[in-house]
């Protein structure tokens, strides 16, 4: 169990499915430089991200703003209802269009950030402690959330999850906010067992309502829009709580949680899932979670046994994973070496795709893997390859919106959209003189790049068909050709 | 035209060789049951072959988030109901009654309707034994038809299609929505999913290359029509993965084939849904919502003749902790009248009497309400069975809410939900229902 992958078993499959797992992808150079690199210094390249400055600014609205709070409940307090309706607006408008820039914000982050795998962990907790705007509706906390994650990546078990729980995102969230002593609210002492921590059947129902008791007090100063701890609203009796008795507050919970053997477990299963694409088997997920307990519930060294040993590398591991939305689109920039769409394109695309970041479908987050595909998101991936690809030949409006599946309503983006232009894929800038002008290099570039393995069956002559039934193609007709192999069931998977 | 009968021949082909069994709606029904019979290995498994044009049809409607039962079918005459909430219950003058015990919440203005004409049937108290209060563990025993201490990896319409429907078209099960829900996961992976029609195919897009659009969807279907398809892989082995692997090397095993399989029933299957949603009227009018979107387009695709027996739909946003009052109306307004909407476009079109829709949630809501205007998860809640031909009426009894009648604050089931799918699954969908759910459970006369 755990031993390192031997030396002689790197090479490009091995590097670039590391680069495809641990970070989010890259061109042919890219996975050259991490083969080169050896196993322990690929891993290291991107795992000691620390050393790597990450100079990105926050958005400037990315601060507690009292004083815009206070104004704006003071203007509702002496408006009329009309008025009122009007100011809500507004601010809705406002929040929208902050949640946009965020997304672009994170997107950017992961397409052209310097650290792609502080990234991906940041999109697995963001997955795993499944926040939605859609019941949070303030930007500032969903940011502030993602800057947590980010910030705890690789970090402390104990300390994520106390954090996550007093994390104003989710009191509003699950709830906690609202909780009082007289009437305790479980929901989220249930889900930060069950989706969290310990999984369903790791504690008993009395678990629940006994941690909802302990839990009060942990609230949301609105005003000031942080975690505030109030002790008017606590429960101060005994509790019991997975065999410790006593006043317990919510620091006490999460102690105790983390104290179980089951909280190493179960979350080394799902970082293994995410990663190498399919639940562990009990034994190897019994030596992870070892490794876990070992190393003080720090996830930093779990990550670099995982990275490093052969069992991530065994051939039902390599290209057997669905490419979630967020991966698959920014994968393709990165293996594309093109610009992200604007922030309005990409919230479109990944939608239609079936994942919204900042907005998962429940507490649950992204079932991931078969689930990503279905007739409907399969068929919106292979048409969302055109514009990715094909760009836009003249810009957009917010009437092209409108009319996609479960893309942005045309009230909800309103006219902020104004004209995008998305520009697509450069083939100069990919692809060299010879393979632009030659179809079978260019046919072997494609599969090198985009592929990462073999066309099947009669995809190539399809393909050479295609580009052959022309003498000479232009660049259009290579970005058409682009678009065909993504549009194939081997590039939906990494 | 020559070319596209060829094309759609060689998919149909594709299909019925490459997965086996498969045969289309374009073979006479009677033909169809003929091979099927022959195939089937299995005695019971009577195939079900969805014509378009006859067969009946289940329209399964999932109110996700475990909706308020209580304040849905209100005990408004019951005291201990107001005990239990002193400001969430509803009192008579808030409800429509229907006796002078029961009525419904106020929104369901579009339900009493039907209940009036004769097309609804409520079944009280549905839940199951040792109830889970998690919503996705409660969901999974209500899409899987499992008990609550057994964990099922397919779907019970899932084991509906495979043992009743193999070798139907793709879209015997539809979902409306992007995502697929477990009831209809399958040994063998059936059904189709979309959300609108218009851009539910393959697009050229602007800028078509060498010879126009026509060449590159030429190239997307070759592209797509893998030939080397494996059969589906075993469940749980890591070795057939090994195996599957060690065969086709570097193409990734099996979730690549899922893609395949998913590949050729959008093609096959984008087409006749495109072409139907163009052509298929709607005689009744929506309200605008998700909800209401999504049956107008399943009525637009029964009016069609599209061959499905399962319809998916889902609404959301149930799970009121807080604030419970204002959501509800919303939620339950929309609801009735989608449901009305839908009925009246069915009848319209003269195919109501084909058409059973039955609802669920994973969940009713504590008796107790909590201190934020909400309701916390609970247990057992009504259902609602519409169509035609139902029992019209109240089904089974409503269960106490005196202290002592309920269990951890949580009402008692009356009606095992296994006992209404085994209900719809003989008398709607003429199967016999323990090959599918597991063991006999008694079903409910619904119609």
């Amino acid at each position: 169990m755990l031993k390192p992958l031997s030396a002689d078993r790197w090479n490009d499959e091995t590097a670039a499915h590391l680069l495809n797992r641990a970070g989010l992808g890259g061109p042919p150079a890219a996975i050259r430089k991490l083969a080169d690199l050896g196993p322990d210094r690929a891993v290291s390249a991107l795992l000691d991200y620390e050393s790597i400055s990450d100079p990105t600014p926050a958005p400037d609205w990315a601060q507690p703003n009292p004083d815009e709070i206070r104004q704006f409940r003071a203007a509702i307090k002496s408006a009329s209802p009309d008025e009122k309706r009007t100011l809500q607006r507004e601010r809705q408008r406002l929040y929208q269009q902050r949640m946009m820039e965020l997304r672009g914000w994170w997107l950017q982050r992961m397409a052209k950030g310097p650290r792609s795998f502080q990234e991906k962990m940041v999109l697995f907790w963001h997955g795993h402690f499944a926040t939605s705007v859609e019941k949070v509706r303030n930007p500032y906390f969903m940011w502030r959330q993602n800057e947590m994650f980010r910030r705890l990546a690789t970090g402390n078990w104990l300390q994520l999850l106390t954090e996550a729980g007093k994390d104003p995102a989710m009191l509003v969230w699950l709830d906690q906010a609202q909780s009082r002593k007289q009437h305790p609210n479980e929901n989220y002492a249930r889900e930060v067992m069950e989706l969290f921590s310990l999984g369903e059947g790791h504690y008993t129902e009395l678990d629940v309502t006994e941690a909802a008791r302990a839990l009060t007090g942990w609230s949301l100063d609105l005003q000031e829009e942080k975690y505030v701890y109030r002790s008017f609203i606590h429960d101060s009796g005994d509790k019991t709580f997975l065999g410790r008795t006593g006043n317990l507050d919510g620091d006490d919970v999460m102690a105790a949680i983390v104290a179980q053997p089951q909280a190493a477990q179960f979350i080394t299963a799902k970082l293994w899932n995410f990663f190498a694409g399919e639940p562990p088997s009990l034994e190897l997920n019994v030596a992870l979670a070892a490794v876990l307990r070992t190393n003080d519930n720090n996830f930093k060294p779990l990550l670099r046994v995982m990275f490093r040993c052969e069992e991530f590398y065994a051939p039902s591991v390599i290209r057997n994973q669905v490419k979630s939305p967020v991966q698959w689109l920014v994968g393709t920039s990165r293996m594309l070496e093109c610009e992200l769409p604007p922030a309005v394109v990409c919230w479109g695309l990944l939608r239609s795709l079936g994942q919204d970041l900042f907005a998962p479908p429940n507490v649950k987050g992204w079932d991931g893997g078969l689930a990503w595909i279905t007739t409907n998101t399969l068929l919106a991936r292979y048409n969302d390859a055109a514009v990715l690809v094909q760009g836009t030949k003249e810009s957009l409006t917010a009437d092209d919106f409108t009319r996609r599946p479960g893309g942005p309503g045309g009230e909800k983006i309103e006219k902020a959209v104004q004209r995008i232009h998305v520009g697509g894929v450069d083939p100069e800038k990919i692809l060299t003189p010879d393979e632009r002008a030659n179809p079978d290099t260019l046919v072997a570039a494609l599969e090198h790049r985009l592929l990462q393995c073999k066309f099947k069956g009669d995809q190539e002559k399809a393909l050479r068909d295609f580009l052959g039934s022309k003498t000479k193609f232009n660049d259009a007709d290579i970005q058409a050709a682009i678009r065909l192999v993504m549009a194939t069931p081997q590039y939906q998977v990494t | 035209m020559k070319n596209e009968i060829t094309l759609h021949t060689r998919r149909e082909f594709l299909r019925s060789t490459v997965l086996g069994s498969a045969l289309s709606w374009t073979v006479p029904a009677f033909l169809a049951n003929t091979f099927a019979a022959l195939q089937a290995g299995a005695a019971d498994a009577a195939t079900q072959i969805a014509t378009g044009k006859d067969a009946t049809i289940l329209v399964v409607l999932q109110m996700a988030g475990g909706n308020d039962g209580l304040n849905t079918i209100v005990p408004f005459a019951n005291d201990d109901y107001h005990r239990a909430r002193p400001k969430l219950g509803l009192s008579a003058q808030d409800i429509l009654r229907l006796n002078d015990q029961t009525g419904f919440h106020g929104a369901l203005t579009g339900f009493k309707g039907l209940y009036d004409a004769g097309h609804l049937t409520v079944v009280q108290g549905v839940g199951y034994p040792n109830p889970n209060r998690s919503h996705f563990r409660s969901t999974e025993i209500w899409q899987t038809a499992s008990d609550s201490n057994r964990v099922e990896k397919y779907g019970w319409l899932g084991r509906y299609f495979d043992n009743c429907c193999s070798g139907a078209a793709p879209t015997v099960g539809v979902t409306i929505g992007s995502q697929m829900p477990q009831a209809f996961f399958a040994k063998t992976p059936t059904g189709v999913c979309f959300n609108n029609p218009q851009t539910y195919r393959f697009q050229s897009h602007g800028r078509p290359g060498p010879g126009g659009p026509d060449v590159v969807e030429a190239a997307y279907e070759k592209m797509n029509e893998v030939e080397t398809i494996a059969p589906p892989a075993d469940e749980n082995s890591g070795g057939s993965i090994g195996m599957l692997a060690a065969a086709m090397p570097m193409t990734g095993g099996k979730a690549v084939d899922f893609i395949e399989r998913t590949a050729l029933d959008a093609q096959i299957s984008s087409d006749r849904v495109h072409e139907i949603a163009g052509r298929v009227q709607n005689q009744a009018t929506y309200p605008a919502s998700q909800l209401g979107n999504s049956l107008k387009l399943v009525a637009q695709l029964i009016g069609g003749g599209l061959p499905t027996r399962i319809y998916y739909v889902s609404q959301g946003g149930y799970d009121t902790h807080v604030n419970q009052v204002p959501t509800q109306q919303r939620l339950l307004k929309e609801l009735g009248d989608s449901v009305q909407a839908f009925v009246a476009d069915l009848k319209a079109q003269n195919n109501l009497s084909r058409v059973l829709v039955m609802t669920f949630s994973e969940f009713g809501r504590r008796v107790t309400e909590n201190a934020s205007g909400g309701t916390d998860h609970g247990a057992a809640a009504p259902l609602f069975i519409v169509g035609d031909k139902v029992k019209a009426g109240l089904l089974g009894t409503q269960p106490g809410l005196a202290p002592q009648d309920l269990f951890e604050g949580d009402i008692k089931y009356t009606v095992d939900f296994r006992s209404v799918y085994a209900g719809v699954l003989e008398s709607w969908l003429k199967t016999k229902s323990t090959p599918i759910l597991g063991r006999q459970f008694p079903p409910l006369q619904l119609v």
